[in-house]
């Protein structure tokens, strides 16, 4: 598993298409568990959470499911945990399960890439 | 001995935070607690941070405001959290600092790191979204940036924790991260 990580606007996409060429993407939003189960790269995994939990679904068992069945997958995340604490009580349950999610994954990951402005750091090569 | 912690909402900067007080061996650790319980949604984070430090041998003190008089006994290791926390105390409840919200926390920080061995203070990066505020919200992130700039200049080590992996902007000759990765 390896993540690329980064605020919205970054060039996270681009730059993932270049550094895993050859693999297939899928769109977070539209993407259900099944196919997230199974997907070679996943665009937008933020947006997925937030859609699940826009539809009443728990997250909390994600990250354990995804290293269990799909431990190979590419992951590419906007960080949204960056702000002042959000007024509305969904907005701060879901910035909140983003960055769960995302930190068990990140723990299991081998390789974590942050981009900003186009350019990629590597935070974590293990 | 201090470093400052930081990082986004639900990036486990508390976990790492608590990593670097168990690297600083086994002295008697305090744990100073900013959040008032106010509603249910913080007396349950509250209690999901209690979970994380049981058996950690903390013993804590409750400070919401007036950090400068908290008394700890000399030689220990102290875990402040949050920073964030405890500006908006400072600034937003009655009986808090106002507009001497910078420097009085200032002080409370000097006087906590004279006191104690090891200091680790947890802060919060709020500083980058597109939202604008209300001026009061805005002041709180002015005053909440400007103290985190001051606390990083009185740092030996500066770390942001993304996602749990830690991001070094200022790193101290002493400070042990071979101990406190192995946690």
């Amino acid at each position: 598993m390896e993540m690329m990580i980064g605020g919205a606007f970054q060039g996270k996409a681009d730059l993932a298409k270049k550094t895993y060429p050859g693999i297939q993407w899928i769109q977070g939003e539209k993407m259900t568990e099944e196919e997230l189960m199974n997907a070679q790269g996943v665009l937008g995994f933020h947006q997925f959470i937030k859609k699940e939990l826009e539809q009443g679904r728990e997250v909390q068992h994600l990250a354990a499911a995804l290293i269990r069945n799909n431990p190979d997958v590419i992951l590419v995340s906007d960080e949204v945990g960056y702000g002042v604490v959000p007024v509305d009580a969904f907005d701060r349950a879901y910035r909140e399960a983003v960055g769960r999610v995302c930190t068990d994954l990140a723990a299991y990951s081998k390789r974590v890439i942050r981009v900003v402005c186009g350019i990629g750091m590597v935070i974590k090569n293990a | 001995m201090m470093i400052l912690v930081t990082g986004g909402s639900g990036s486990g900067k508390s976990a790492f935070a608590e990593d670097c007080v168990l690297a600083c061996g086994e002295k008697k650790r305090i744990y100073i607690a900013t959040m008032y319980p106010f509603d249910q949604e913080s007396k349950k984070r509250v209690l999901r941070h209690r979970k994380m430090r049981a058996g950690k041998g903390f013993d804590t003190e409750e400070c919401y405001v007036g950090l400068k008089n908290v008394q700890i006994p000399s030689g220990c290791t102290v875990l402040l959290e949050c920073m964030s926390n405890l500006t908006a105390n400072e600034i937003f409840r009655e009986d808090g600092a106002g507009e001497k919200t910078e420097d009085e926390i200032l002080q409370g920080v000097e006087s906590l790191k004279n006191q104690a061995e090891d200091l680790i203070i947890v802060t919060n990066e709020i500083f980058s979204e597109a939202d604008t505020y209300e001026e009061e919200t805005e002041n709180y992130r002015r005053v909440l940036g400007n103290i985190n700039r001051r606390l990083a200049r009185m740092a030996d080590t500066v770390v942001e924790v993304v996602y749990g992996i830690p991001v070094y902007y200022k790193k101290g000759e002493d400070f042990c991260e071979k101990s406190v990765e192995q946690f």
